[in-house]
């Protein structure tokens, strides 16, 4: 009884299995998946929630903690702005510091700097809204056509400020692009240094993709302006932006 | 057809068979049931995702995922909990406390082995040093070499694991460093060919180690246009493998994918999208006494709600 009964449930189950193909799964009908939502219904561990307390209690203490200074507001604008300076420069800084070879300029967009670092003592979780993105920092190796077809593209767009280099906007195109002090070679290769977002062609600037190298720093966005900002209150020094003129819009 | 339908599908088949009352447990008995858990990409994900709204808002979270997977521990009687890399970064805890607090929940749902991910390497070598002894479980990687560096001798390239006398073999693989990761960040460390190191996994775990199933945990990435090797390739240049569980592109898949080898051999792939929103679950059934996967399928249905993947 109990063989006929087996025989009888796989001849069973390999109808269902066959049924099954035709409808679900062609090759494999011995296989059940799922993938099971983590839904809020879902009562938390109480020895997990119990680990993590203090974890959490230190998280919410640490994003309090005053990590600055500032004695303006640094915000965004078209061009160049102190919050735009701000973070390319330290962008550049900070890479100089890690990768070997020369660094010859950085950029970003407004884009990334989701809020301006505000007056007065700057919270780490301040750095954390200004900054929410697991971008990293990487160098670019770009020709010179590449430099300046990003050159245009900022001249237009408006939104991206650099570092270490100053350009000259006119009917909405860039000229006299200098990187450094020196003006842009199209026969010369450059060094640049931008997120990890930009460099995959976001924000527009999809001549990126055509770098000739890309490497990666070591170095988070957010880490990077959080160091900045250690290394300035280390000194005594305040959160502020070099404003000399990097872009001359003519009209 | 999407996950849902698939489910609806099944759950049919299932129900269908309680109703003419034949006894499951019969044929149950002489079987013997695998559950694999596996979670990708979580990314320093300890809590839910802020319930505000935003896409997969309220879900998530370690202490709630540690609560589904003792469930299924109590109805299961072979769990494997795996995890395919990508631990760590993507949260303040992170950047404060460098991965130990991940480890140490990992450790407590009592995972039995994940691989590395690149951004596994975000502290370098040496953060990844610092973090181990809060990991009981162990990292399996077979295509990276870490002879020349302080981790030698910290990671094995595979594992057999032992279930009523199933024997499951599996290994890591990690994606190409170069480019991905700061040399800083990997040091020394020597990426192989994923295709090459598999063929001999496989090779070593079924000829020398006779396991009845491999599983490979991947972080090589679900699919790429371009040459990249990734899960799919490698099921096709790869036989022997019977399931992949992947990670490193997010993918959020609808059904797991099922590729046939030339040889006719059939590899599952499955990946979780990030995060830890949701828990991969794939059960196996296996004859008791051949240990080969039956057409059996477990009448349980772990999902009680719809399952939306997009």
């Amino acid at each position: 009884m109990t063989r006929y009964f087996s025989k009888s449930i796989s001849a069973l189950l390999l109808l269902l299995s066959l049924a099954s193909c035709q409808r679900a799964w062609v090759a494999s009908p011995n296989l059940e998946t799922t993938d099971v939502p983590v839904e809020k219904t879902i009562v938390p561990d109480p020895e997990l929630e119990a680990r993590i307390a203090p974890y959490r209690e230190q998280v919410t203490e640490k994003m309090a903690e005053i990590i600055g200074r500032a004695p303006v507001e640094l915000g965004t604008a078209d061009y160049q702005s102190p919050l735009g300076n701000f973070v390319v420069d330290l962008m550049l800084a900070q890479a100089r510091e890690r990768y070997e070879g020369e660094i010859d300029m950085a950029t970003t967009t407004n884009g990334g700097l989701r809020i301006p670092i505000p007056m007065g003592y700057v919270e780490m979780g301040t750095i954390f809204e200004l900054m929410p993105f697991e971008n990293e920092l990487v160098v670019l190796t770009l020709d010179g056509h590449t430099v300046k077809a990003f050159f245009d593209v900022a001249a237009e767009a408006k939104y991206a400020p650099v570092a270490n280099a100053t350009y000259t906007v006119k009917d909405g195109k860039a000229m006299d692009i200098r990187i450094g002090e020196e003006p842009l070679k199209l026969d010369q290769n450059y060094t640049l240094v931008t997120s990890d977002y930009l460099a995959g062609g976001g924000d527009n600037l999809s001549m990126f993709k055509n770098a000739l190298k890309t490497e990666k720093v070591g170095l988070m966005m957010r880490d990077a302006i959080i160091e900045q900002i250690r290394e300035l209150t280390a000194k005594g020094q305040a959160i502020g932006a070099d404003t000399t003129m990097r872009v001359t819009v003519l009209p | 057809m999407n996950r849902r339908d698939f489910l609806r599908t099944t759950a049919v088949g299932a129900a269908g068979l309680s109703l003419v009352g034949l006894p499951f447990s019969a044929e149950a008995a002489q079987s013997i049931n695998l559950t694999i858990l596996h979670t990708n990409d979580q990314h320093s994900r300890i809590e839910p995702f802020p319930d505000d709204g935003r896409k997969y808002g309220g879900m998530g979270g370690m202490s709630r995922r540690a609560t589904l997977v003792e469930q299924i521990r109590k109805e299961e009687p072979n769990v494997l909990l795996l995890d395919a890399g990508d631990i760590w970064q993507g949260t303040p805890y992170f950047n404060f406390f460098n991965g130990e607090l991940e480890f140490k929940l990992m450790s407590d749902m009592k995972y039995d082995a994940a691989t590395l991910g690149n951004h596994d390497f975000d502290n370098g070598l040496i953060g990844l040093e610092r973090q181990l002894p809060h990991a009981r479980f162990p990292f399996l990687i077979a295509n990276y070499d870490f002879s020349d560096t302080i981790l030698k001798g910290r990671f094995q390239p595979y594992k057999v694991f032992e279930k009523q006398g199933l024997r499951i073999g599996m290994f890591g693989l990690g994606i190409e460093l170069e480019g991905l990761v700061s040399k800083n960040n990997f040091g020394e460390t020597v990426y192989q060919d994923p295709v090459a190191v598999a063929r001999e996994m496989v090779q070593e775990l079924r000829q020398q180690q006779k396991c009845h199933l491999i599983i490979c945990l991947s972080h090589l990435g679900y699919s790429y246009q371009e040459e990249k090797i990734d899960d799919i390739k490698l099921a096709k240049q790869v036989a022997g493998i019977d399931l992949i569980l992947g990670g490193h592109t997010h993918t959020f898949l609808e059904l797991p994918e099922l590729i046939r080898h030339a040889s006719g051999h059939e590899t599952l792939i499955n990946q979780v999208g990030w995060s830890g929103l949701f828990l991969g679950r794939i059960d196996f059934s296996f004859n008791k006494n051949s240990k080969r996967r039956t057409d059996m399928r477990t009448a349980l249905l772990p999902v009680n709600r719809p399952v939306t993947s997009s």
